[in-house]
């Protein structure tokens, strides 16, 4: 069952009208409405009006972003924070990468990167190497008093099972 | 219950205890009037009761704020305009998605039984009406089927009671043209 509108009583003001539209004020205007829903209406509206007193801080300022005027600058604003993040980040990993021990080992046991860390080992090893039989030499140089002996240098390759007889 | 006027329930709605009792009985004085108003803009049931509601979301948020140099009656019907115009303009907005004309899928609706069982001759006359400017359609609704007085046009759409006249009398013969057209 519908509901149906009535229209108003005609006003006191006489206007000229064509007679169908005379005709049509007397009937039903022929718009269906749901039953009974007038009397749902208002308490549907105050339902809402106390949904609207909860609504969060979030809802309410989303109208004030549909305006460009305060959508353009905060888009903008986002992004530069954004670009600002990474790049911070970049440059943290960058650093990282250089210091950290473990990722340069595993480095030298990926395939690509193994035969030059063994280089760089081979060559600090080198180098350590070196650097020791420099400070040997130059400890023999300067203490010339704690130089073995001929005898002692003899007793030794005896030792060692080779003759003496080399040194001659 | 005592009848109250307009102003005595504007009155009680601004005293905190009682504002929602003031604003039940105006929403339930007024509702009616309003929603038929909406109705015969957007005609769909639905969007109508979409803006009714918004109208008296609105009256409650700004009834504190009234002033009465105009009656609320004005002042509501002033709000109803502004938020089916605004409807209207938004559904135009989505209706370019649809590729279809709201004023195409309105006429669609007058077609289906759960909207409209009128005759169709007063079929014919809210297709003329949709087919008017939406200021001629807002006068002749206000003057034809709600009977409001020129002065009483004026004050809510804020025209001249002249214009209105002119108004009033182009779209009744258009609307004649069109009904005897089709």
């Amino acid at each position: 069952m519908k509901a149906k509108s009535k229209i108003a009583q005609p006003s006191i003001e006489n206007e000229f009208l064509p007679p169908f539209l005379q005709n049509l004020k007397e009937k039903n205007e022929g718009l269906n409405v749901p039953l009974g829903y007038f009397n749902s209406l208002s308490p549907r509206i105050v339902d809402r009006i106390n949904k609207q007193k909860s609504r969060s801080f979030f809802t309410i300022l989303m109208p004030v972003f549909r305006n460009p005027l305060v959508l353009v600058p905060v888009i903008a604003t986002v992004i530069l924070a954004i670009v600002l993040i990474f790049s911070i980040q970049t440059k943290n990993n960058q650093t990282v990468l250089v210091d950290d021990e473990i990722t340069e080992l595993n480095m030298a046991y990926d395939a690509s990167y193994a035969e030059e860390a063994l280089l760089a080992e081979a060559h600090i090893i080198d180098n350590e190497l070196e650097s020791a039989n420099i400070g040997y030499l130059e400890s023999v140089v300067l203490t010339k008093e704690n130089e073995p002996s001929d005898e002692e240098i003899t007793e030794y390759l005896i030792g060692q099972e080779i003759d003496p007889e080399i040194l001659n | 219950m005592p009848e109250y006027t307009d102003n005595e329930l504007i009155e009680l709605f601004r005293t905190a205890d009682r504002k929602h009792f003031a604003f039940n009985l105006l929403a339930r004085k007024y509702q009616e009037k309003v929603y038929y108003f909406i109705r015969r803009m957007v005609i769909d049931h639905d969007d109508a009761d979409d803006v009714v509601q918004n109208v008296f979301i609105k009256v409650w948020n700004n009834l504190d704020s009234f002033r009465e140099e105009s009656k609320f009656f004005t002042w509501l019907y002033r709000i109803a305009v502004n938020e089916s115009l605004s409807f209207l303009k938004n559904k135009r907005l989505r209706s370019f998605l649809t590729l279809s004309s709201p004023e195409a899928l309105m006429v669609k609706s007058l077609n289906s039984e759960s909207c409209f069982d009128g005759e169709e001759i007063q079929k014919k006359l809210k297709i003329a009406i949709l087919g008017l400017p939406k200021k001629q359609q807002l006068v002749f609704n206000m003057r034809y089927y709600d009977v409001l007085s020129y002065e009483e046009m004026s004050e809510i759409l804020g025209t001249s009671v002249g214009a209105l006249k002119a108004s009033y009398h182009f779209a009744v013969k258009k609307i004649e043209q069109s009904v005897i057209a089709n």
